[in-house]
């Protein structure tokens, strides 16, 4: 029967209908002064198309700090030059505490291989939401069991690594592997960690290391094999408790992508601690909890200025291994 | 598996699951019409409105808007030369000139049914064998996807007919055009000229919308705007010389949309393509296609389908996306609290067949509602062009403006548009060229990727065996052809000679 939530449902797809078609993004001119806050109508830009990660990132904060502030947060896909359109227009919005960006690797990794105008140092850095670290995975039928006789093999003959994207946290993380234990890997690029796991199913590749949120249905079927988490600690889940880290293995890197929201550059102080505070009281409520755990990220949450140093530490990783190429 | 249809019957024939199907393929045909706004946007963007509903029911209403928008697009590209997404581009060849001809209706009429048949066929297909399918098409790694893409470019081969050098010239280009960018598999940026809005590459879909709406504007312009196409209602119905001609090439369109849609990467842009190179290959009325023939609407719009509906067997048997938009629904399995992965099937019988049951009924309302649409949407060509282009271009630059909320893509469109027109003035071929810019990043990508397999030796392509055969057949069909001709050139002569030795 069509109950009370259907209606409701066809309600809001109405009204979603309406926004769509009047090409709504309501530009914020709100009421300044109740507790600092910059606005009504915030803008939330993931640089990204809608579906990706980013944008299901981006989504959930939004809808998070639209819980907490109470004021209305527009999601905006600015799409193109892999993110760098998306980070131009926030650097054109200097000193706008209206509008924020759904940020993650692609921040650190475009000024560093590409001639952008932008850097981390551009931006305010808000909110590191969490950490995306990678696992790595070989086929079930595998011989390897650790990732230690991943690096071993590699020292006696050719393997090939899969990786998503030339700059990709898989890549780098791959690249500090390579100097510590003084091999060398035939990178495989995809474009997705999709056509990742598809390859590495269909045993084209040797071994990859990917996101677990990307690979948790091969991993609970049994099609993967994980061999070691590049992670300082463990993984809680249950279904990666026994996955020892790098480091248990002899392996002592670890590299993730990040997730979080930053702001425009050149915002008021007033403004920034707003954005704190409405993120702390976020990363406290259940939404937070459910959007980290669906996407199997670690909540290792920095606000402001310890989420600026550790951008700063990162860019010199990115560096030392992009910077070069 | 008769269990599980019970099952799944059950699932989505309840009221509430019929309502929003019905509601998703409607919205999909809108999101599909529009050029600019693909099914993966139009997913992504209601997404959220169904975060309230069952998750069975939320899944089906977003399916709908992915296959309702394959029913959609072709309607813009038959009406007025605007493909919709890069999948329908094909339909704009025959489906417009179709329609220039008054046959607008029947183009329509033929683009809904060959999609019905496509879609029951490869639905059936899905629901017998999805994982021993999926498990095939893991077989496919970089070196046979490169097989298949050659396989793809050799169809230009067929797009040419007379104009082989223009067609080589505008596959170039092509191929060119998508060369601006980051090289895939490295971090260097080509032909971007320090613009970051190049750094992506040029957006396939504001290329395709300016060379086909607006070049097709200008040409008009130009030449002064065709006459409004007087029809009778009548008239713009389909006949039963069009519907018989339509059925053979609908079959062999559904059979490579499957094939093409299963391989996660190439999917059904390419599938549209090669059914078209196909049908001018094999069909009866090959001469004619290009012209305005129905073939060259029944086969591209029948893989265009079946590539959408086989796109969802590696997506749900193995939880690895088969398109753009299936990557987007399987974002929307996590929110909903479901794994994909291998164990859907088993974990989550009732929403797997419930989803793929609900397939079949939204095929359905979509063949009810555009089979008495299609006469009534031929109505808009009766309207003087002079009224016509203004919403033309107004559709275009929206469409080009949404795929990134970018002021860029308008540049892009008027660029392309005018070159789009210079191609028409200048009698080059379209096809070729949308088929070197699809084709061009999947084949730089996978030609890098099985470069790093062999490690730099390319002939890895002929050490396994698929991507052997498909490279091979790849020769063959540029060679075919050609050989062809000059086998029949030198039997006509002997036919000739002989008929002289006889007379003497």
């Amino acid at each position: 029967m069509i109950d009370r939530r259907t209606t409701a449902s066809l309600l809001a797809l109405a009204a979603t209908g309406l926004l769509v078609l009047s090409g709504c993004s309501g530009n914020a001119q709100g009421g300044e002064g109740d507790g600092g806050s910059p606005g009504r109508n915030i803008t939330m830009i993931v640089p990204f198309s809608a579906g990706g990660g980013s944008d299901l990132a981006g989504r959930a904060i939004a809808q998070g700090l639209e819980d907490v502030t109470g004021s209305t947060v527009t999601v905006e896909n600015i799409v193109g030059g892999s993110g760098a359109v998306g980070y131009s227009d926030l650097l054109a919005k200097e000193g706008d505490g209206t509008t924020l960006l759904a940020s993650e690797t692609a921040l650190m990794t475009l000024p560093v291989v590409q001639d952008v105008q932008f850097s981390h140092e551009s931006f305010t850095p808000i909110m590191k939401v969490g950490e995306d670290y990678n696992i790595v995975v070989v086929a079930a039928d595998a011989s390897y069991e650790t990732c230690m006789d991943v690096v071993d093999a590699a020292a006696e003959s050719s393997l090939t690594a899969a990786v998503s994207g030339a700059t990709g946290p898989d890549h780098i993380a791959w690249s500090l592997i390579e100097d510590q234990h003084d091999i060398s890997l035939e990178r495989v690029t995809f474009e997705s960690s999709a056509e990742v796991t598809a390859a590495l199913l269909g045993g084209h590749i040797d071994v990859a290391a990917t996101s677990p949120g990307e690979i948790v249905g091969q991993l609970e079927s049994g099609d993967v094999k994980p061999l070691c988490a590049l992670a300082p600690e463990r993984y809680e889940y249950e279904l990666l408790a026994d996955v020892p880290t790098g480091a248990e293995q002899g392996i002592d890197v670890t590299f993730a992508q990040w997730r979080g929201f930053i702001a425009a550059g050149g915002v008021s102080e007033e403004h920034e601690q707003y954005w704190i505070d409405a993120a702390r009281e976020y990363a406290e409520t259940d939404a937070y909890e459910t959007y980290i755990e669906d996407n199997m990220l670690q909540p290792q949450v920095l606000y402001g200025d310890e989420f600026r140093r550790y951008l700063d530490e990162y860019r010199q990783q990115v560096e030392a291994v992009l910077g070069d190429e | 598996m008769f269990d599980n249809l019970q099952l799944g019957l059950e699932t989505a024939i309840s009221p509430e699951n019929l309502l929003w199907c019905f509601v998703g393929v409607m919205l999909g045909t809108v999101i599909g019409m529009l050029p600019g706004l693909g099914s993966a946007t139009g997913v992504a963007i209601l997404l959220p409105v169904t975060l309230g509903m069952e998750p069975v029911t939320a899944l089906i209403m977003l399916a709908g808007i992915y296959y309702g928008s394959q029913y959609g697009a072709s309607t813009s590209s038959i009406l007025i030369s605007t493909p919709g997404d890069s999948s329908s581009v094909v339909l704009t060849l025959d489906g417009y000139q179709m329609a220039r001809k008054g046959r607008a209706g029947a183009a329509l009429a033929v683009a809904a049914l060959s999609s019905f048949l496509a879609a029951v066929i490869s639905l059936i297909g899905l629901m017998a064998l999805a994982r021993p399918i999926a498990d095939l098409a893991l077989e496919f790694g970089p070196p046979e996807n490169l097989a298949v893409i050659l396989l793809g470019l050799a169809t230009i081969v067929s797009f040419a007919g007379e104009n082989m050098l223009r067609s080589l010239i505008m596959a170039a280009v092509g191929l060119l055009i998508s060369m601006v960018g980051v090289a895939s598999g490295f971090t260097t940026a080509r032909f971007t000229f320090g613009n970051v809005n190049l750094l992506s590459g040029l957006d396939f879909v504001a290329v395709m919308i300016g060379i086909f709406a607006i070049g097709e504007v200008l040409q008009q312009i130009h030449r002064g705007g065709d006459p409004p196409i007087r029809a009778r209602f009548r008239d713009l119905m389909l006949t039963k010389d069009e519907f018989r001609r339509s059925i053979a090439p609908a079959f062999r369109g559904t059979g490579l949309g499957f094939g093409l849609g299963v391989l996660p990467g190439a999917g059904a842009t390419l599938a549209t393509f090669m059914s078209y190179g196909l049908e001018k290959q094999v069909s009866k009325n090959r001469k004619e296609i290009g012209k305005g023939a129905v073939e060259g609407v029944a086969a591209p719009e029948a893989s265009n389908n079946a590539a959408a509906n086989a796109s969802f067997i590696p997506t749900l048997s193995l939880g690895i996306p088969g398109s753009g938009t299936t990557a987007v629904l399987l974002g929307a399995f996590v929110i909903f609290g479901l794994q994909p992965g291998p164990q859907l099937f088993d974990q989550q019988p009732d929403l797997v067949w419930g989803l793929l049951v609900s397939f079949f009924f939204g095929n359905l309302l979509l063949l009810i509602l555009n089979l008495p649409l299609a006469p009534v949407f031929a109505q808009v060509l009766r309207v003087p062009y002079s009224y016509l282009y203004p919403i033309i271009l107004f559709m275009a630059l929206i469409g080009a403006f949404a795929i990134g909320n970018n002021t860029f893509a308008l540049w892009v469109v008027f660029g392309a548009g005018v070159f789009g027109y210079f191609m028409k003035r200048f009698d080059f071929p379209a096809a070729p060229l949308v088929l070197g810019l699809v084709l061009g990043p999947l084949l730089e990508r996978s030609l890098v990727q099985t470069s790093s397999m062999g490690r730099g030796n390319l002939l890895i392509l002929f050490e396994r065996p698929i991507s052997a055969t498909l490279t091979v057949a790849a020769i063959l069909a540029i060679l075919a052809p050609v050989l062809l001709r000059a086998v029949r050139r030198r039997r006509r002569s002997a036919l000739t000679s002989e008929r002289e030795e006889i007379r003497q």
